[in-house]
């Protein structure tokens, strides 16, 4: 029961045109596992957001997937700023995105919040000027 | 409605073509993050937004096609990305608006 796949990526901080590829991998993961679309497009929304937040905030990080039958557990992991206030990082609409990365389609302020929303569990633990670890639990449904 | 058959009522523009599939609902929004949060599955994603990250971002809601609105074209990443996914990407005169009335009055949607 305790074995998993566990997969792992160096997210790339300086190219937004490869973010997404950790979330795309384990997303097709999944789907050849034959995990439900709702709960395959749950994880790679909030993956993908997570991936996001890394190339925009913190010049990029670590993503490690680990798959068991019932469930993934996701932590992605950056030694970019930290987050100095989660609580208002949570909050929907709040963005530090720069006007440049907004004008990409990024920095609705919604990142977190969709990880939140799409997750089972999250929890951030962040430090400012040394890096911010978000951990994702999404469970598969029947 | 089928993304050929609306191609072919709509007369749009197509910059990348994907497999046969039927338009089923549609969404406006440039907004990366409530596009993926609020748009379902076989949509018409109406958008002015041409960069790479559209293409990912189609893949992951799963739109039935991509319509560039206001006579944007996409930049040459998002050309060649959604080529190699095989994603739909349309091209509008028109705008959003005008745009999404096109997509619910022939698709029915």
């Amino acid at each position: 029961m305790n074995e998993c796949i566990r997969l792992e990526y160096d997210v790339d901080g300086e190219n937004f045109a490869s973010a997404g590829h950790a979330s795309e991998s384990v997303k097709r993961t999944l789907k050849q596992m034959g995990v439900s679309s709702l709960s395959v497009r749950r994880v790679a929304i909030a993956m993908y957001e997570g991936e996001i937040n890394m190339v925009i905030h913190a010049h990029g990080g670590r993503a490690v997937a680990e798959i068991y039958p019932d469930h993934i557990d996701i932590r992605l992991e950056d030694h970019g700023p930290g987050i100095a206030d989660i609580s208002l990082a949570m909050q929907a609409g709040y963005s530090t995105a720069t006007e440049n990365i907004r004008s990409l389609g990024f920095g609705a302020g919604m990142g977190l919040p969709n990880m939140k929303k799409y997750s089972d569990d999250m929890q951030i633990e962040s430090t400012v000027g040394e890096g911010t670890t978000v951990k994702l639990r999404v469970d598969f449904e029947e | 409605m089928t993304v050929a058959e609306f191609v072919a009522r709509s007369g749009y523009t197509v910059f990348s073509e994907g497999e046969e599939r039927e338009i089923e609902s549609g969404y406006c929004g440039d907004f990366l993050s409530n596009i993926i949060s609020r748009a379902t599955d076989s949509c018409a994603w109406l958008t002015v937004m041409n960069n790479v990250n559209v293409a990912a971002v189609a893949t992951l809601i799963d739109c039935a096609c991509i319509v560039l609105c206001e006579n944007v074209a996409p930049d040459d990443a998002l050309a060649a990305r959604a080529k190699q996914l095989g994603l739909w990407v349309l091209g509008a005169k028109e705008n959003v608006f005008e745009a999404a009335k096109t997509v619910a009055k022939l698709c029915n949607v």
